[in-house]
């Protein structure tokens, strides 16, 4: 028998009612985001990794970019900034209460028909603002927590074969976060592999078909040192973020000194900095507006498929991504149109992971992908 | 049982523990020592010196995913009729210590468990329909004797503190210390030993209590950040912890200024423990085989009531404030190191070489671990419960069931009866691949050519073998001893860097590496891994002894003797279940035969491949 979302859905707000199983599903969620808001320390705080952070702004801009993986050494600060992320992130519009954060037309396309039979239409919903979501997936989740699967409590207690959404349901239309990506289970890889290809999640299990959207944004972390990453699973990353530990005697006083001071007093600390972080808020609101305007001449696409060529990088999804990532970086420079200034500044980030591994390439890729970019922009190359 | 303030000898391990009762926000304590050193004794007297009330939790090394992180409660549950919801030990420690013995041994997926939660500060549980935060602030603490492995660097990265490893290689300072413990112990009454706790407990209050209006200058921050550097430690957090250590120290004190022993020791326990290498000053040649003079443990010290003052060098003439430039701080430090750390400091994985006890604590089960395949009936003890299918096969009975309770007149207060015989387990796959352990020769001539070819083979090893989750070892052979340049891993990186400098040249001690790569074999068993196979690329003409090639004292050992241990060892290895391969790459009119004849030895294959390219030595590996 076929469940649709609208069925999980029903459940789902019958939960609510039933009061002591809500707490067990959606409740400690919402309890969680509220918890962490105000007291993650602030993204604008972050001393260094530009590259990091500049990754993760361009794909809030354009989430199409198609996330940030972001390696690099321990105590660098990865899932600091990770977690600050959302302190930053914009609000988008969903049905009110809807698990899967589903906008009005989407919801509408999907359900079809209210709970009463009815053709639904977008007079009968109610919509609310919420922030873009951060979901963190762990290590240790299980596969049922991470598709989502059948409520157990309902099932011990009416014996109803109810959808319960997992991680990939709430991380919608928001981002998903792995730390320590390289470690992740072989069986959660083949998941998230297959989801991050389709945008949608399909559960086939226990007796429930479900299919539901799961359009997120990936960031993973990691210390390259600890394993490596599947390849499918790194070319489904559009940018990689080196981060390395910052040598600077006086900017790590600094980091050591804002660290300090926010150990100290969370609630302060984070309140100074509100001011820092409302005005890089609204730089990324006004990139996201100007995004569709912004223009690309001919010129600058030959030449970043002369570059993908010359590197030997398989496949499209160099060109597109390095492609989305510099209109997303003009517009958040202001800039109406795309020049190579701009793909310059972002080709490493889009190409650096899509290079063929050579055991005796002693040049850095970053180094690489910086010459060939010379000689197609026709510059001299230093020996 | 011995109380802390009991234990002689281990002075630094117990002054980390001391500052991490001060300041819990270190993290956690590592002590690496050799069995018998009383680390263990040490970590758990460790409870009697915290805050009446902290919970102390000891994380057994075959602890399963669920007991660790949390889950559901099943037969709570089956009974209740609705979720029950069993805390793991990573938040049952919340507020207390978690403590592991032999911290090495842990399974990588349980420490990937706890970096996670002290990162976080709580546990997620996002298993079998439950979406959980559990609190969990802990102080790690955690021992583990260097010859049963490394510990993981990532988890080291999030301990504050960590013990310098030092041998206690002189048997009449080892009695001495064991004299005293016994002696300590029956002279004195318990009475005294309660007083004697009451004041260290005293003085970690005040201490605690100190520890906000204790602050540092900008120039010694500035030291420990240049220290940091000239050391090559990895990553920005240490400055932190290497901060709040010398802060915790004033408080031990009771100063509310930093001085130069508290420096000293933030750098001896936080930052030297990571060095990757040792600031420029004319080094000495390192020689390898000489033990470490042992200076950083005084066990001789007379007075044994003065151990629980954790200031036994009262340093009161802190008034030398000159003007202090980071530099000179750091100078002043980079003394300290010298002076009192043995040299073999670095590398404290594998500064100890002797064998390792036989696997008696090693051997875990792995049938709760893994890749989850599919359920099978069993005891609910046996395994992990797979909940659904229990549910679903219990199903169809209920009314039946139910009926039968009634007739019987039993009360029904659940909402499912669930029987025994409806209990299904989760039945794992093993997911470690095979653990690959190129053995190079690296003496002689042909030894730049071989090298390139096993780094070679070892990444090409790396790159196509993901979905095996095969890992990969190096181990190198010259002058005296064989040498583990990489230890077991999966990182394509690593191994280019581990590999990328190499000495060459020198004897031909091949005994010395099989009898290494073995060792490297068994540790890796004891995490789960049971695949091996051994590449040997090499000519196969030993010509150092296993014993001459560790001690300098003893006699060249003879050629028939060599022998006699390669046929030996090759045996063992042979008989232990690892498959081996002998990769000869010299040229056919230099060869005397020698690489055949170990590869029979070996029970394995032989290869002839002179200019050998990577790839077909990787290939030969895997066939």
């Amino acid at each position: 028998m076929t469940q649709t979302a609208s069925a999980a859905k029903k459940t789902a707000s019958a939960k609510a009612k039933a009061g002591a199983a809500a707490k067990a599903s959606a409740g400690p969620k919402k309890a969680r985001t509220k918890k962490k808001q105000g007291q993650a320390f602030p993204f604008t705080a972050i001393v260094g990794q530009e590259e990091m952070k500049l990754s993760l702004i361009l794909n809030i801009i354009d989430p199409r970019i198609g996330g940030v993986l972001v390696m690099g050494h321990r105590g660098t600060g990865k899932s600091t900034t990770v977690r600050a992320l959302a302190e930053v992130l914009p609000s988008i519009e969903r049905v009110k209460d809807d698990v899967y954060n589903r906008t009005v037309s989407q919801f509408i396309e999907m359900e079809k028909t209210g709970k009463d039979g009815k053709a639904l239409t977008p007079a009968d919903m109610t919509i609310e603002d919420i922030q873009v979501p951060v979901i963190d997936l762990p290590l240790g989740a299980t596969e049922d927590r991470v598709c989502g699967t059948i409520d157990i409590e309902q099932a011990l207690t009416s014996g109803v074969k109810a959808f319960e959404p997992g991680l990939l349901a709430q991380a919608n239309r928001g981002f998903l976060y792995i730390d320590e990506v390289n470690l992740l289970d072989d069986h959660l890889v083949d998941v998230l592999l297959d989801v991050a290809a389709s945008g949608r999640n399909v559960v086939e299990r226990e007796g429930i078909s479900i299919r539901h959207p799961a359009r997120f944004v990936l960031v993973g972390s990691g210390n390259p040192e600890e394993g490596e990453l599947r390849p499918q699973l790194l070319d489904r990353f559009g940018l990689h973020a080196r981060i390395i530990t910052i040598t600077d005697v006086e900017r790590r006083v600094d980091i050591v000194k804002r660290r300090r001071e926010y150990d100290d007093d969370p609630q302060g600390y984070v309140h100074k900095w509100e001011k820092e972080q409302k005005k890089l808020q609204a730089k990324i609101l006004k990139a996201k507006d100007l995004l569709p305007s912004i223009t690309m001449s001919d010129d600058v696409l030959t030449d970043i498929a002369k570059l993908c060529m010359q590197l030997g990088i398989d496949g499209h999804r160099g060109e597109l991504t390095i492609t989305r990532t510099a209109h997303a970086f003009a517009a958040f420079n202001g800039d109406k149109e795309v020049t190579m200034e701009h793909v310059k500044e972002i080709a490493g980030l889009a190409l650096r992971h899509r290079l063929r591994k050579d055991p005796l390439e002693t040049l850095d890729p970053g180094e690489k992908i910086e010459r060939e970019l010379a000689k197609v922009l026709g510059e001299e190359v230093d020996a | 049982m011995i109380a802390f303030t009991d234990i002689v000898g281990m002075d630094l391990a117990k002054q980390a523990l001391m500052l991490l009762a001060v300041d819990p926000s270190l993290g956690g304590v590592v002590i690496p020592a050799a069995v018998g050193a009383g680390k263990s004794t040490l970590a758990r007297a460790f409870a009697d010196i915290l805050p009446e009330g902290t919970p102390f939790v000891e994380l057994p090394l075959n602890v399963t995913e669920d007991r660790l992180i949390g889950g559901v409660d099943l037969e709570a549950t089956l009974v209740k009729g609705e979720r029950v919801v069993q805390h793991g030990v990573l938040s049952k420690a919340h507020g207390g210590v978690l403590y592991v013995d032999s911290l090495s041994l842990l399974d990588s997926s349980a420490v990937s468990h706890v970096m996670d939660a002290m990162s976080r500060g709580e546990v997620l549980v996002e298993r079998e329909g439950l979406s959980e935060v559990h609190p969990s602030k802990f102080m790690l603490v955690g021992t583990y004797d260097p010859s049963d492995g490394e510990v993981r660097m990532g988890l080291l990265d999030r301990v504050g503190l960590i013990v310098p490893f030092t041998t206690q290689n002189d048997y009449r300072a080892r009695r001495e210390i064991l004299q005293r413990n016994i002696t300590v112990k029956d002279a004195e009454g318990h009475e005294d030993t309660r007083d004697e706790l009451n004041m260290l407990k005293g003085i970690l209050d005040a201490a605690r209590e100190l520890l906000p209006q204790v602050a540092m200058t900008k120039e010694q921050m500035q030291g420990i950040v240049q220290s940091a550097l000239s050391l090559g430690v990895e990553g920005n957090r240490v400055d932190i912890f290497a901060i709040r250590a010398a802060l915790a120290s004033a408080a031990l004190n009771q100063r509310t200024d930093v001085d130069e022993d508290d420096l000293k020791l933030a750098l001896k326990l936080v930052l030297v423990p990571r060095a990757t290498r040792m600031p420029e000053r004319e080094e000495e040649e390192q020689v390898q085989d000489e033990m470490p003079p042992d200076e950083e443990m005084p066990p001789e010290e007379p007075e044994t009531e003065d151990e629980e003052a954790p200031a036994d060098t009262p340093d009161s003439d802190a008034e030398e404030e000159q003007e202090e430039t980071p530099d000179m701080i750091e100078e002043l430090m980079m003394d300290a190191v010298e002076t009192e750390l043995p040299d073999n400091i670095m590398n404290i994985s594998l500064a100890s070489k002797k064998k390792s006890k036989s696997g008696s604590r090693g051997e875990a089960l792995n049938n709760r671990r893994g890749r989850f395949v599919r359920s099978q009936e069993g005891e609910m003890r046996s395994g992990k419960v797979a909940l659904i299918p229990t549910l679903i096969s219990a199903a169809p009975w209920q009314e039946s069931r139910k009926r039968d309770r009634a007739k019987k007149g039993h009360k029904l207060n659940t909402a499912l009866i669930i029987n025994k015989e409806d209990v299904k387990v989760k039945k794992f796959r093993d997911k470690s691949g095979t653990l690959f352990i190129f053995i190079v020769d690296a003496s002689g001539s042909m030894a730049l050519n071989r090298m390139r070819q096993a780094k070679g083979a070892v990444s090409h090893l790396l790159q196509n073998a993901y979905v095996h989750r095969d890992q990969v070892a190096l181990i190198s052979f010259r002058g005296k001893q064989a040498q583990l340049l990489l230890p077991p891993s999966q990182s394509v990186d690593r191994a280019k860097r581990e590999l990328d400098v190499l000495p060459t040249g020198g004897g031909t001690p091949l005994a010395s590496a099989m009898y290494l790569a073995w060792e490297t074999a068994k540790q890796a068993r004891t995490k789960g891994t049971s695949q091996f196979m051994f590449v040997f690329i090499t000519d196969g003409r030993g010509n150092i002894g296993l014993q001459s090639g560790m001690n300098p004292d003893l006699p060249k050992a003879t050629k028939e003797e060599i022998e006699q241990e390669i046929t030996g060892l090759a045996a063992s290895v042979s008989a232990d279940g690892i498959a081996s391969i002998v990769v000869d790459t010299q040229m056919n009119y230099l060869s005397r035969g020698e690489a055949p004849k170990l590869a029979e030895k070996l029970g394995g294959r032989y290869f002839y491949l002179p200019n050998a390219k990577a790839e077909q030595i990787a290939e030969a590996a895997m066939s």
